[in-house]
């Protein structure tokens, strides 16, 4: 897991992505990011695109009263996607580091599954930038939209 | 300055309902000062919430997290009656990686209101405050405190912890 182990985390990381992208799991992407298993981001392949969704837990409640999602998960989920996105479906060798992040909030997220879809809109020698999208009942019903720039 | 009623009341409310409950309560953050708008907050390093595994940096949406929390809390502070205020939007600027293994350290300022909107800034640093690693705006909307009424729930909660009665929560319920 750490940089000071003596065998070479980085190819480890590239080739479990390679393998990853071998199986079309891009489950197994998301869950090397232990972020992603605190708030219980999961991902699969539908359509020839990448949906991620997140299962409603007690740990991402944000206001208890309603209850409603945490804002900050519905954030930290759609910049997981965002990430997700990258390391899956471009070529790049190392973890893309965001630069910048801008969530609309559109409809309060309600406690139960939140899915996401992102799309890269280009893809620079060095930038990369990604919108993402969130949603829970129909899609074209979103609760939130982001919209990134990773270093890559 | 006079002795500011509501927020000794609902200081411990908010405090309480951000660090014992939900997401706050599983990140496990700390809020350190809370003052009519302004918010400081603290998150010890955490390995669950690891957003890099070759370097251990968290991820980026715990910083969202918690700007957002201490941004929506300096919010909610700002109004007469202290209730949710929705977010509107949220912008954050990735200055440096966090560095592993050292807590985070999160100030938010209510910069500016208008009837309809509150404009916070929120800061994230760890050592150097002048060298943050995040930087962020949001803004909020002021809705109908009855239409969500956050701080009867809250106050509710921590009547429940102390022994002593509260006049001005039991005032908060009745608006219910």
């Amino acid at each position: 897991m750490s940089a000071h182990q003596d065998n070479h985390p980085l190819e480890d990381w590239q080739a479990s992505v390679t393998a990853a992208r071998l199986e079309k799991c891009p489950q197994s992407v998301i869950e090397m990011i232990p972020y992603a298993s605190f708030i219980g981001a999961q991902a699969k392949i539908e359509n020839d695109q990448l949906l991620y969704w997140l299962d409603k837990r007690p740990s991402n409640i944000g206001n208890p009263s309603l209850p409603a999602l945490h804002g900050g998960v519905i954030g930290g989920f759609l910049e997981l996607a965002a990430a997700v996105e990258i390391i899956y479906n471009l070529d790049i060798t190392a973890v893309p580091k965001v630069v910048d992040f801008s969530l609309d909030y559109l409809r309060a997220g309600r406690y139960k599954t939140v899915y996401a879809k992102c799309n890269v809109l280009r893809q620079g020698k060095k930038l990369v930038n990604v919108t993402a999208i969130a949603w829970q009942d129909e899609e074209n019903t979103p609760i939130a939209t982001a919209r990134c720039h990773f270093l890559i | 300055m006079a002795f500011d009623m509501t927020m000794a009341l609902f200081r411990p409310a908010l405090k309480y309902a951000m660090e014992k409950n939900g997401h706050g309560k599983t990140l496990g953050l700390k809020m350190t000062e809370i003052n009519r708008g302004e918010i400081n907050l603290v998150f010890p390093y955490n390995e669950e919430v690891v957003g890099n595994p070759l370097t251990g940096v968290v991820h980026g949406g715990v910083i969202v997290s918690l700007l957002d929390t201490a941004c929506g809390s300096a919010a909610m502070t700002v109004l007469n009656t202290p209730a949710v205020a929705p977010t509107m939007d949220l912008r954050l600027d990735y200055m440096h990686p966090a560095e592993p293994h050292k807590p985070i350290y999160v100030e938010a300022k209510v910069y500016r209101q208008t009837s309809n909107v509150i404009f916070c800034r929120g800061l994230a640093w760890q050592e150097d405050k002048e060298n943050p690693i995040a930087h962020c705006v949001a803004n909020f909307m002021k809705v109908d405190s009855k239409s969500i009424n956050f701080s009867a729930i809250a106050v509710t909660q921590l009547r429940r912890l102390m022994p002593w009665g509260q006049r001005s929560s039991s005032e908060q319920e009745s608006g219910k």
